[in-house]
């Protein structure tokens, strides 16, 4: 199962699909302070990005998925993109 | 291959070589506000076209090339070499790319990058003056694309470091915004997952909606984000994998400059419009309202004829149309793609659009004011206007096929002979075999006719073989350092289009030679009391059935002495003939294989191969070469080739029962001598034909035929001229001189090099044709 909803915490596994997005922007718009595991993410779903956007839930665990953790993880940690730059420096 | 397109093509290649003509005139007469105007106005009609296909770069690169040109029209600018060298690069590019086109329907991936190098040359010289009008027109000058302003979604800093990044290596990023729409989750797309296949993905950046819902109101399928990325990957790649939304993705090329100017605030206002728009320097300028006419009519005809008109192709439409409306001065808003209101855009364009007061344009144009008349005019997407006769375009393989039916026909025509023959001798009636005559003369006339007909449409000018040569002198004389001009005569002559194509060759090979060895260095030629610039004269005549064409330099000249030494050393001449060679002989032996005087090997000529396969090549073609040079004042070399290889006459003469056929232009003469005027010298039987001992080759020994001349007869001798030697070829019987069509030997019979070919005579026997040089070879080799 990709996503695992706990109280507080979900965690997101391996490859989230357009069929995950409704259950976890059902958790975040009732979770109050929640947070998102996404250690063994492979892949968000637009959709499923989308809704860690508007909801901003803190990242817990950062992928390990290189382009998740170099390309995705600085827009959703950063806000408007100001704090994280790793990946970013031209090689 | 969409009909449009098709076309586009097959105008390019008119428009390519015009440019480069262009180019090189003006470079020779920079101050000609005609060849400027021209050269710029086929550059414009390129780009104009394009438009209409989605090739983003070659818009660009034609509209980089075009804006330089525009400078040097205006007389803002001065075209120097290093500018021509650019230009020429930007069209050759081109050229290159459409040859891809053709084969592939797109532009090769490469391009885009190949693109962006050259363009930052053609800009370079127009960078220079910031403030001058000219900048004013192209707004962006060191830009592949102006920076658009969604390029603030990424953050400053990482901006900043990239500029200066791509800045300090001028290299350039291409930068995308993907805009899905929101309906894209239900059609299973995943905006995310595609970006994530972008190869070498440098940077990506949300694009925020405009307001984020409340939480409640949060519809998680409505694709409210977009995505900006800069990546390393090429156009082609992108293209490919947005392909299916190409609509919703923006691609731009940007570099550091472009980069580091949006840093500065300097944002396009309309960038789309500002990439692709004409030069639009007076909207009243009769030429630019003729294109924007051009343009606008075969806008009209491809949305007319294609009802279904893809997203992209509708994009690129709507975006020459957009450009054409500027061009006319009416900035029209085609937000919308939507194949409606773009032909209703156009057609209010087209027919409203109010002829431009204070120049009118030109009558050509009004006359046209027919609607059908302007489609027809957007098929042909010709601004310049075909004058004169009209020319048909045939494939050249359908002419080569009809020349091998009128071959068939000759064969089967001649067939009819032989049928009068047998009418009369196993059929016993003469008067059969009298109209089986009748008729085939009058069907031998009118073969004739057709042959005559069909070579005479074979006949190119042999403009076509030395167009590429004011190209190739200028190179090379750029390289080597050395001054030349180029004076060419008689490019009108016609011969066959074979003769026409295997003279291209030699001829490089030629010029090459005279460019690399003949001509001096100018500081040579002056201290040999000559003019610096150094020149070389191709010239072109028709001789009866043959063109001759000499190539003529007067540079240093062949030194016979030299060249004998070198022969010798090298093992090709004997000592003896080392002393008594006159210096004629000794500059043709230039000719012999494994010759080179050059002292350095360079990688233009000077291997020892040229004349070698110059003469080699010629000879195939049935001509011959010639040289004759002067130490210090030039060599001419003189090529001698049938105006047509289509139809070969050969000489028919039996050996031990068996047909030969012998080229014709090779027989000097056919006699008979009693047997015992044959006389041996040194092994080899003679005959002495007025005053003159002629060495006599038993063609049947040279070929292995076991034939014994009957002793009472008289010997029959063809005498031949190879090389301007003469030579005996003792032979069984003489028959008559016919016209064949050659057939080169070919599979099991390659190896066959006594043998130039095959023909079918009319009575259905095969008659193999002799290679003279190699059947001399053989009994040489024999005796």
């Amino acid at each position: 199962m990709p996503l695992e909803l706990h109280e507080a915490t979900a965690t997101l596994t391996d490859v989230v699909t357009v069929d995950e997005v409704e259950p976890l922007a059902a958790w975040l718009r009732a979770t109050e302070k929640p947070k998102v595991n996404l250690r063994r993410c492979n892949h968000l779903h637009t959709g499923a990005l989308q809704a860690l956007l508007l909801f901003r839930p803190k990242i817990s665990s950062a992928p390990a998925n290189a382009f998740l953790a170099e390309q995705v993880l600085p827009l959703l940690a950063g806000g408007n993109g100001t704090a994280s730059r790793q990946g970013s420096e031209p090689p | 291959m969409n009909p449009l397109l098709a076309q586009f093509l097959a105008e390019a290649a008119d428009l390519l070589t015009s440019v480069d003509e262009g180019l090189l005139q003006l470079e020779r007469d920079p101050g000609d506000p005609e060849l400027v105007n021209e050269v710029f106005r086929a550059a414009h009609t390129f780009k104009g076209s394009s438009g209409l296909f989605d090739f983003p770069e070659l818009t660009r690169l034609t509209h980089a090339a075009e804006d330089l040109l525009d400078a040097v029209r205006g007389g803002k600018l001065d075209l120097d070499s290093g500018m021509t060298d650019d230009l020429l690069a930007a069209f050759d590019l081109i050229r290159g790319w459409l040859a891809h086109v053709t084969q592939h329907e797109r532009l090769p991936a490469s391009a885009g990058a190949d693109a962006a190098i050259l363009i930052t040359k053609l800009r370079g010289p127009l960078g220079g003056d910031a403030t001058t009008p000219v900048v004013e027109k192209a707004p962006i000058v060191h830009v592949i694309a102006p920076p658009p302003e969604w390029l603030s979604h990424f953050e400053q800093e990482w901006l900043d470091a990239t500029a200066t990044w791509l800045t300090t290596t001028s290299s350039t990023l291409r930068f995308a915004r993907y805009l899905p729409d929101e309906g894209c989750f239900f059609r299973a797309e995943d905006p995310l997952h595609l970006i994530s296949q972008v190869p070498a993905l440098a940077r990506i950046a949300v694009v925020p909606p405009d307001e984020w819902p409340s939480p409640d109101d949060y519809d998680e399928y409505a694709c409210l984000i977009g995505f900006v990325l800069a990546t390393r990957a090429g156009h082609g790649e992108l293209d490919h994998l947005f392909r299916y939304v190409p609509d919703q993705v923006e691609v731009v090329e940007l570099d550091g400059d472009a980069l580091r100017r949006f840093l500065n605030g300097e944002v396009a206002p309309e960038p789309v419009e500002a990439a692709d728009a004409p030069v639009v320097d007076d909207p009243q300028d009769p030429a630019v309202v003729e294109d924007a006419y051009a343009i606008l009519a075969a806008a009209q005809t491809s949305l007319r004829d294609q009802q279904e008109v893809g997203g992209v192709r509708l994009a690129s439409i709507a975006h020459s149309i957009a450009s054409a409306a500027a061009a006319l001065g009416d900035i029209s808003e085609l937000s919308d793609l939507n194949a409606e209101q773009l032909t209703e855009t156009v057609n209010r364009l087209l027919g409203s659009t109010p002829a431009p007061p204070a120049a009118p344009p030109p009558p050509a144009l009004i006359e046209r004011s027919a609607p059908e008349e302007r489609i027809d005019r957007g098929r042909a997407d010709d601004p310049g206007g075909q004058v004169g006769t009209k020319i048909l375009k045939v494939d050249q393989e359908k002419v080569d096929h009809l020349m091998e039916l009128v071959g068939e026909l000759n064969v089967a025509k001649n067939g009819l002979t032989f049928l009068a023959d047998s009418a009369e001798e196993e059929f016993g009636s003469r008067v059969l075999s009298r109209r089986i005559k009748d008729q085939y003369s009058g069907l031998h006339r009118i073969a004739e006719e057709l042959q005559a007909a069909v070579m005479d449409v074979r006949m190119l000018p042999l403009s076509v073989a030395f167009s590429r040569f004011p190209r190739l002198v200028r190179d090379l004389s750029r390289r080597l350092g050395k001054n030349i001009e180029l004076v060419m005569e008689g490019e009108d002559t016609m011969a066959d289009k074979d003769v026409i194509e295997a003279l291209a060759d030699p001829l490089v090979h030629l010029v090459r030679n005279s460019l690399d060895h003949g001509i001096e260095l100018p500081d040579e030629r002056t201290a040999a009391g000559k003019p610096p610039q150094a020149r070389i004269t191709l010239s072109a005549v028709a001789d009866g059935d043959a063109v001759v064409v000499e190539i003529a330099d007067d540079g240093r000249g062949i030194d016979p002495v030299k060249v004998k030494r070198k022969a010798y050393e090298k093992g090709l001449i004997s000592e003896e003939e080392l002393e008594s060679m006159g210096d004629q002989e000794a500059v043709e032996l230039v000719f012999r294989a494994g010759f080179s005087t050059a002292d350095q090997v360079s990688d233009l000529s000077g291997r020892g191969v040229g004349m070698d396969a110059v003469r080699a090549s010629v000879e195939k073609l049935g001509g011959t070469v010639t040289m004759k040079s002067e130490l210090g004042t030039g060599s001419v070399t003189r090529l001698r080739l049938p105006l047509s290889m289509a139809v070969t006459q050969v000489m028919v003469v039996s050996v031990a029962g068996q047909r030969f056929g012998i080229p014709v232009d090779l027989v000097v003469e056919t006699v008979r001598v009693p047997g015992g005027e044959i006389g041996r010298v040194l092994h080899q039987d003679v005959v002495v034909l007025r005053g003159e001992v002629v060495p006599v080759i038993d063609l049947a020994a040279a070929l292995r035929m076991p034939w014994t001349p009957d002793e009472n007869d008289d010997r029959r001798i063809l005498i031949v001229s190879l090389h301007g030697q003469r030579v005996g070829l003792l032979v069984e019987q003489f028959h008559r001189e016919v016209d064949v069509i050659l057939k080169p030997m070919e599979g099991l019979l390659a190896y066959a090099d006594e043998f130039s070919g095959t023909a079918l005579l009319g009575d259905g026997l095969v008659l193999l044709v002799l290679n003279m040089k190699e059947v001399l070879g053989l009994a040489a080799r024999a005796a």
